[in-house]
C-alpha cells in the first residue's frame, strides 16, 4: 500500500513529459493485454468459422445433389424439391449461409452440365437468391457490386443485363472488368460490343481473361473487327488485333496496314505482328521501304515477319542488315539468307569482323 | 565548460535523440496504417480475382524464372522440381550453376536427362564465361529446364546470365533454394498486365519462412512454427517488415527494395540498365534503386508493386552464426546501394524517390543501428559518471518495449486477418510469447550484426558473402 502511495506520489510531481510517457506505457500495457484475448478469441473463431463453414458446405451440397435428382416427369417442381426450396430461402435471408449457399451452388455449377446445369440455374431463382445479387447490384461499395456482377455471370443469369451494361464505364477497374466478362461469358463475341462505348483502357489483364472467354465459343461468327482496329481507344485496338490474329481475320488487312502509321508504337509492332502471322504480303514493301525510320522494336517485329515472308529480292537488303547494331536483327538476317541460299551463306564468313557477327555465324552454320 | 555550457550540450544531444525516435515511431506508425488500408483494398480486390483463365492462357506473358545455384548438391533436384512445378503455362526455368565445386551439375544432369546444346548467347550485359556450357532435358517433361553451367562470378553474376540467356518479356529471379507456391508467377505478373496508366517495372513478393514446414514434391503440405527462439523471432520480424512496412511503400510507389528471394522484373528494363550489380552483395536493392532511377530519369511514369500473398517460402537462419552473416551482408548491401545512389538523395528532380524513399532508408534504415550503438555508448558513459536521470530512462525504455510488443501484435493480427498461416491450435500464443521476447533473443543480434557490416564496410572491404550451410526444408 506504501508503495503503491509512494509511486502515486511520484507520478503527481514527476515533470509532464514522464507522466505522458507512463500514461501512453498504460495504454499500450492495456491494448497488449486486450488485443492478447482478442487474438485468442479471433483465432478460435478463424478455426470455428472454417469448421461451420465446411459443415454447412456438406449440408448443402447434400441438398442440391437431392434436388437435382428429386425431380419427376409429371410435376414441376416436386414435393422434395419444393421442401429443399423453402429451406434454401429460409437460410438466403442470412448473409454468412447465403454466401455459402452460393459458393456450393457455383461449385457444382461448373462441375456438372446440360440439364442439371439448367436445374441448378432455376433453383438459383427459386430460391430467391437471384434477388440478392440483384440488390448487390445497387450497393455503394463496389467490390459488392463487383462480387453481384461476377455472381450473375456463373450462374448465367442473362435478364440483368441492362442493369449490368450501365456499368460499362464505372471508374472501378474490377467493376468494369466484371462486366465484361458478364457480357462476353453471356453473349459471346456479341458480347463484345461495349467495346465500341467503352472509354477507359482495357488492360492486358482484362484482355487475356475476355479472350479465354471467347476461345471457349469458336464456333460463333466473329464480328467485324473493323470499327475497333479504328478505334480512338488504344487499348481497343490492341485487343482488335489479338482477336485479328487468333482469329486469323485476314479480310481486315488494309485496317492493319493503316496500323503501321498509327502514332503509338505498342500498336505499331503489335499490328506488324499480326500481319506477320497471317503473312500479308503488302505490309512488307511498305515496311522495307521505311525500316530505317522504324523505331528499334518495330525493326526486330519485321524481321519476324520478313521469316515468314523473305524472297530472293531481298538478299541485298538483308546483306546490308547483317551489320546492323542490333544482335536480334543481325541474327535474323543472317538466319533468312542462310534460309534463302544455304551456298551463299556459306561466302558470308568473312563477310564481317564484328564479334557477335562471327558468332552468330559460327552458331548459323553449326546448327 | 562551465555547468551552463555542459547543460546546455547535453539538452541538444538529449532532444536529438529524442526527435529521432519520436520521428522513427511515428514514421513506423504511418506505415503501419498506410499498409493496413492497402492489404484492406488487396484483400477486397483479389477476394474474386479469377487466376485460372491466365494460368491456361497460351496469350499470357513469358516468364524466366532465374535461379543461381553456389554448391546447393544437397538440395538442387528437389529445389528444380519445385520450380518446375508451376501451374503457369507460359514460362521457363533459367538454372545458373555459378562455377560450384560439388556436384551440383552431375546431378541434374542424371536427374533431369540434361544433355549439352549449342546455344547463342546476346552478351547483353557482361558475365564470367561459360564453363561446361548449356544443358537442356532430353525428357519432354523437363523441357522447360535449362541448366547453365559458368564459372563462379556471384549471385549478380549469375543472375546477368540469367537474363542473357532468358527469352521471355519477364524473369523471375529467385534464390534456388526457395519453395514457390504453384500459383506464384501468376499472381507476380498481374500487375504487370493490369496497370494500365504507368509501367510496372518489378514485383516483389512476400517471403515467408519454411524452416519445419511440410513439404512434398514440391509443395507446401503443412505450415508448422519452427522450435527454434531464433527462427520463430524471425517469422515475427518477417511478419513485420512484410505486413506492415511494404505493403505502405508499395502504396506510396517508394519501394527501394524486392527480396533478393523472389521477384519479377520487366526484363527489357532490367537489361537496359545494366543488370545486376557485381560489386555490391545487395544487388537486389541496388537493381531497383536504379531502375527506379533510370525511370526518373527517361521522365516515365512507373511503379514497383508488391503482392502480399505468401507465395515464397525459405529456409531462414537457424542459428546466430549463420544470421549474423546474412544481416551483416544485408547491412553492406544497403550502405552500398546508398553510396552509390547518393545523387537520390533530397534530390527534387527524382520525386519521391529522391524526398522520401532515400532519405527513410537512410535515417531508418541505414543509420537507426548506429544511433542507437551512440545510444548506448553514451547511455554508459552518463551510468559511469553517476549522471543518469533514471526516472527518465526507466520510463523509457519501458515505453519502447511496449511499443515494440504492441507492433508485433499488431503484425500478428495482420496476418490473422488476412492470410492466416499458422492455423494450428498454440500457435497465438506462441507468437505472443514470441513478441515478448523477440526484443531481448533476437534484436541485439540484428544490432550486433548492423555494427559489424558497418565496420566491415568501412575496414574489410574485401569481405564477400558468407557462407548459408543448407539443411533442407523438411520433407513428409
Amino acid at each position: 500500500m506504501e508503495s503503491y502511495q509512494y509511486l502515486l506520489d511520484y507520478l503527481e510531481n514527476a515533470p509532464t513529459i514522464i507522466k505522458v510517457v507512463w500514461i501512453t506505457i498504460c495504454v499500450f500495457f492495456i491494448a497488449v493485454v486486450i488485443l492478447t484475448i482478442y487474438l485468442k478469441y479471433l483465432r478460435n473463431r478463424l478455426r470455428k468459422n472454417e469448421k461451420t463453414v465446411a459443415e454447412y458446405q456438406k449440408e448443402y451440397e447434400s441438398d442440391l445433389i437431392t434436388y437435382l435428382y428429386a425431380g419427376n416427369e409429371e410435376e414441376e417442381i416436386s414435393a422434395e424439391q419444393q421442401l429443399i426450396i423453402d429451406k434454401l430461402r429460409s437460410c438466403a435471408s442470412d448473409e454468412f449461409k447465403r454466401r455459402i449457399i452460393v459458393s456450393t451452388l457455383l461449385r457444382l455449377r461448373n462441375e456438372i452440365s446440360g440439364e442439371m446445369a439448367d436445374a441448378i440455374q432455376k433453383l438459383y431463382f427459386q430460391s430467391g437468391l437471384i434477388s440478392f445479387a440483384l440488390k448487390r447490384l445497387k450497393s455503394k461499395k463496389w467490390y459488392v457490386v463487383a462480387k453481384g456482377i461476377r455472381e450473375l455471370t456463373q450462374l448465367r443469369v442473362k435478364e440483368a443485363d441492362d442493369k449490368i451494361l450501365m456499368f460499362v464505364n464505372h471508374p472501378k477497374k474490377e467493376i468494369r472488368k466484371e462486366v465484361q466478362l458478364y457480357l462476353v461469358t453471356l453473349f459471346h463475341f456479341e458480347g463484345l460490343q461495349f467495346l465500341d462505348v467503352l472509354q477507359t483502357q482495357l488492360s492486358e489483364w482484362d484482355q487475356i481473361q475476355l479472350l479465354e472467354v471467347l476461345q471457349r465459343f469458336d464456333e460463333q461468327e466473329i464480328p467485324d473487327i473493323n470499327p475497333w482496329l479504328k478505334s480512338a481507344n488504344d487499348s481497343v485496338v490492341v485487343f482488335a488485333l489479338k482477336l485479328a490474329k487468333i482469329y486469323n481475320q485476314f479480310e481486315v488487312k488494309d485496317a492493319l496496314i493503316d496500323l503501321l502509321a498509327h502514332p503509338q508504337k505498342k500498336i505499331r509492332v503489335d499490328a506488324i505482328h499480326v500481319l506477320s502471322h497471317l503473312q500479308v504480303f503488302e505490309a512488307k514493301t511498305v515496311l522495307k521501304n521505311n525500316f530505317d525510320i522504324l523505331s528499334k522494336e518495330e525493326q526486330i517485329e519485321f524481321f519476324k515477319l520478313l521469316e515468314n515472308l523473305c524472297e530472293t529480292g531481298d538478299e541485298p537488303f538483308l546483306l546490308t542488315q547483317t551489320t546492323h547494331q542490333n544482335f536480334e536483327i543481325k541474327l535474323s538476317a543472317l538466319k533468312i539468307l542462310k534460309t534463302l541460299s544455304n551456298e551463299k551463306f556459306k561466302d558470308l564468313k568473312d563477310f564481317s569482323t564484328d564479334a557477335d557477327y562471327v558468332k552468330i555465324y559460327e552458331f548459323l552454320a553449326y546448327n | 565548460m562551465n555547468t551552463s555550457t555542459t547543460e546546455i550540450i547535453l539538452f541538444i544531444i538529449h532532444s536529438l535523440f529524442f526527435i529521432y525516435a519520436t520521428f522513427a515511431i511515428t514514421s513506423y506508425v504511418i506505415l503501419a496504417i498506410i499498409s493496413a488500408i492497402e492489404t484492406k483494398e488487396y484483400m477486397k480486390k483479389n477476394s474474386f480475382v479469377n487466376y485460372k483463365e491466365i494460368l491456361s492462357s497460351t496469350i499470357s506473358p513469358s516468364i524466366s524464372i532465374i535461379a543461381p545455384a553456389y554448391n546447393e548438391s544437397l538440395n538442387i533436384i528437389d529445389n528444380v522440381r519445385s520450380l518446375l512445378s508451376s501451374h503457369y503455362v507460359n514460362y521457363d526455368v533459367i538454372i545458373v550453376n555459378d562455377g560450384s565445386k560439388d556436384d551440383s551439375l552431375e546431378k541434374l544432369i542424371k536427374a533431369y536427362d540434361l544433355v549439352k546444346v549449342n546455344f547463342l548467347i546476346n552478351q547483353q550485359i557482361p558475365t564470367k564465361p561459360i564453363r561446361a556450357g548449356v544443358f537442356k532435358s532430353t525428357n519432354p517433361a523437363f523441357e522447360k529446364l535449362t541448366v547453365v553451367d559458368k564459372e563462379n562470378g556471384g549471385k549478380a553474376d549469375a543472375l546477368n546470365m540469367g537474363l542473357n540467356i532468358s527469352n521471355n518479356q519477364y524473369v523471375a529471379c529467385i534464390d534456388v533454394d526457395c519453395l514457390l507456391l504453384e500459383n506464384a508467377l501468376q499472381k507476380m505478373v498481374k500487375p504487370f498486365l493490369e496497370v494500365t496508366e504507368e509501367k510496372v517495372i518489378a514485383t516483389g513478393g512476400v517471403i515467408r519462412i519454411a524452416n519445419s514446414c511440410i513439404i512434398k514434391n514440391g509443395k507446401l503440405l503443412d505450415v508448422n512454427l519452427p522450435k527454434k527462439l531464433i527462427e520463430k523471432a524471425q517469422i515475427l520480424e518477417y511478419l513485420r517488415a512484410f505486413l506492415l512496412g511494404r505493403m505502405a511503400w508499395s502504396r506510396l510507389n517508394g519501394l527501394l527494395v524486392i527480396s533478393g528471394a523472389f521477384g519479377l522484373f520487366d526484363k527489357k528494363i532490367a537489361i537496359e540498365v545494366g543488370g545486376y550489380d557485381t560489386n555490391t552483395v545487395g544487388e537486389d536493392m541496388e537493381i531497383i534503386v536504379r531502375m527506379r532511377r533510370h525511370m526518373e530519369e527517361i521522365k516515365e511514369k512507373y511503379k514497383v508493386a508488391y503482392i502480399p500473398d505468401p507465395l515464397c517460402w525459405t529456409e531462414a537462419p537457424d542459428n546466430y552464426k549463420i544470421f549474423i552473416s546474412q544481416r551483416n551482408r544485408w547491412t553492406r548491401g544497403t550502405i552500398e546501394t546508398l553510396r552509390k545512389h547518393r545523387k537520390i538523395a533530397f534530390n527534387k528532380k527524382y520525386k519521391s524517390l529522391g524526398m522520401l524513399s532515400y532519405p527513410y532508408w537512410l535515417f531508418f534504415e541505414r543509420l537507426a543501428p548506429v544511433i542507437e550503438v551512440i545510444g548506448i555508448v553514451y547511455f554508459a558513459i552518463l551510468m559511469a559518471l553517476n549522471e543518469v536521470r533514471w526516472d527518465y530512462a526507466i520510463a523509457f525504455i519501458v515505453l519502447a518495449y511496449f511499443f515494440t510488443v504492441l507492433f508485433s501484435i499488431v503484425a500478428i493480427f495482420s496476418e490473422e486477418l488476412t492470410y492466416h498461416q499458422y492455423k494450428k491450435k498454440g500457435t497465438g500464443i506462441k507468437l505472443l510469447v514470441i513478441t515478448a521476447l523477440e526484443p531481448f533473443v533476437l534484436h541485439p543480434f540484428i544490432l550486433y550484426a548492423a555494427i559489424r557490416g558497418n565496420i566491415d564496410y568501412y575496414f574489410n572491404k574485401k569481405k564477400k558473402w558468407g557462407e548459408m550451410t543448407r539443411k533442407g526444408m523438411a520433407k513428409a
